[in-house]
């Protein structure tokens, strides 16, 4: 076991670079700019750059919630030298409750629902307005916000709290917070995305929506998850705590998700497909014409078969470099995965990507960076005296 | 049916004892040897020196051939040999298609993986010479078998002592 040893333990105190958090207060900054700017000026491109880039940057935090969830629930040994960089994603989520009710100022921008007289323009749509209406939208979205919150201040909190005390019982009970967690965490996420997403045309539904959002969201927070851990092992800031072992497995994780998103995303094309309906194919057909296509295609391609096949391999899995170049492209991906889920509804079904779109992205980001670094500048970066640590520190894949 | 061989065997009450017989029997020139135990143990791969499995290659190659089958299979049915309208869409629906072509991948994936691991494990064992009933329990075994290079009973019953084996006796494996 020699070979295994963990020679060198090093967790320093985390000390952002001038370049890393200048750069997150100028994102930020930026962002909230453009916001401010594009009110006035552009309301109508703003507006879903805002709920594209509000959606994928929550994704990422809330991945790092779930992450916490899965390996609580599953009483996770090895992992629990890299839970702390999870826990500090989901130091967004409280983002997220702002984030929505200023979205709720844009609602008549960007969802056909909030007009009366459409609504009462066919039965179809005048038989949802029980759920599609503004006060209830606001009222689910403070549900989930504040749930999350909740459970992400509980949960989290008890773990920081173990850093201190080294109590064993704040693991025991995590772990039936966190099957709490997920229950509520798969209703509301769902009802989410349905909610921001899929209610952009209010004529269509598909069941499996909320899934779909999901795989995307799970399989892009693990590749935002591999950087954040590979940065900070690159910086120095930890050594010995996790090492190519534990890449290994997430990498896995990330192929699994990547595999799972294509099997939610072909169940929904092809029972759309194969039934032919015209209410439920509008979706795909806005999504065939005007270029759209293209990014269609490039989804399969690029958000599918080419992580695959890249995460294939052992020794692929197992060489950072090219993990890394994996991750980048997961999260592009997943970025353009949400722009087709919106933009199609919006600019005469033409596709747009412009500089409101890169703001608004770039903005998210920023304040995403800025609550990271504010939590890891508060906390250590590994759980110290998490009873199941000597575990992870022992994590070693077989053949 | 698998051959045994005869050879010596050294009992470990310790599985760290093992992982170390096995790494100083690498460096002793011995290169057939097996490490028994009823447990996986960390690390006793690199002491044995094993090699990775070439079953993946064998699942890789056969999930191919199966969705190349799938995707032949499914073309000549729906398109060539009985072409029927189904909904007005082409004959050669690649939507409709996936799913058996994806069956198959796994299909001929797994079966063909079960079939490689029994070769690479010399299965079927048919009531297999038993070192010590105790293996499956709680003691772990080193097996040298006598046709390994520089196999000389003297030679290996004083390794197996100056390693701290419990027992050391000629077996069957």
């Amino acid at each position: 076991m020699a070979a295994h040893s963990h020679s060198e333990l090093v967790v320093k105190k985390f000390q952002p670079t001038a370049m890393l958090q200048m750069g997150a207060l100028v994102m930020a900054g930026i962002g909230i700019l453009a916001f401010c700017a594009g009110l006035f000026v552009a309301p109508d491109r703003m507006w879903p750059a805002y709920l594209t880039a509000f959606f994928y940057v929550s994704c990422l935090g809330l991945g790092g919630m779930f992450w916490v969830f899965i390996n609580h629930v599953s009483k996770a040994g090895w992992s629990t030298s890299t839970r702390r960089i999870a826990e500090g994603m989901t130091s967004f989520i409280p983002v997220i409750l702002v984030g929505g009710l200023i979205l709720a100022l844009g609602l008549g921008r960007l969802y056909m629902w909030t007009d009366a007289e459409v609504m009462q323009s066919s039965a179809m749509l005048s038989g949802k307005t029980p759920y599609l209406n503004t006060g209830f939208f606001i009222v689910r979205m403070l549900i989930f916000a504040i749930g999350m919150f909740l459970f992400a201040r509980v949960i989290v909190g008890n773990s920081l709290k173990q850093d201190s005390s080294g109590d064993h019982s704040l693991t025991h009970k995590n772990v039936g917070l966190s099957v709490a967690g997920i229950v509520f965490f798969a209703l509301s996420f769902s009802l989410f995305s349905v909610d921001l997403l899929m209610s952009l045309l209010p004529t269509w539904y598909s069941t499996i929506f909320g899934v779909y959002c999901f795989a995307g969201m799970f399989q892009s927070s693990l590749a935002f998850f591999i950087l954040v851990l590979m940065y900070i092992k690159k910086k120095g800031y930890v050594q010995g705590y996790y090492n190519v072992e534990h890449f290994h497995d997430i990498a896995k994780y990330l192929k699994g998700f990547t595999i799972f998103w294509a099997y939610i995303a072909f169940s929904q094309f092809m029972l759309i497909w194969y039934a032919n309906i015209p209410e439920e194919t509008e979706y795909y057909l806005m999504r065939a014409q005007n270029g759209w296509m293209a990014i269609s295609m490039a989804l399969l391609i690029f958000k599918f078969v080419v992580p695959f096949l890249a995460l294939l391999p052992r020794a692929w899995k197992r060489n950072e470099k090219h993990l890394a170049i994996v991750c980048v492209l997961v999260l592009v991906m997943q970025y353009l995965d949400i722009h087709w889920m919106v933009y199609p509804n919006f600019n005469d079904n033409h596709f747009t990507l412009g500089l409101w779109e890169i703001a608004m992205l770039v903005g998210f980001l920023g304040i995403m960076g800025l609550t990271m670094i504010h939590f890891f500048k508060k906390h250590s970066l590994v759980a110290v005296k998490d009873p199941r640590l000597e575990e992870a520190l022992h994590h070693h894949v077989t053949y | 049916m698998a051959k045994y061989q005869t050879g010596m065997a050294a009992i470990f009450n310790d599985e760290h004892q093992l992982v170390d017989a096995a790494r100083k029997s690498r460096e002793m020139g011995f290169k057939k040897f097996e490490a028994i135990s009823p447990f996986p143990i960390h690390g006793m791969e690199e002491a044995c020196g094993i090699k990775r499995s070439w079953i993946p290659y064998v699942t890789f190659v056969a999930g191919l051939t199966g969705l190349s089958l799938g995707t032949l299979f499914t073309w000549w049915t729906s398109a060539v040999s009985w072409a029927i309208n189904v909904g007005g869409k082409p004959f050669f629906s690649l939507p409709a298609f996936v799913p058996i072509m994806f069956e198959l991948t796994i299909l001929f994936a797994a079966l063909s993986s079960v079939g490689a691991l029994f070769v690479a494990c010399g299965l079927p064992k048919v009531n297999p010479p038993v070192i010590d009933p105790d293996l499956t329990c709680n003691r772990f075994a080193l097996f040298i078998p006598s046709n390994d290079a520089g196999y000389d009973e003297g030679r290996i019953s004083e390794m197996f002592r100056s390693m701290g084996a419990a027992e050391i006796k000629k077996a069957e494996f």
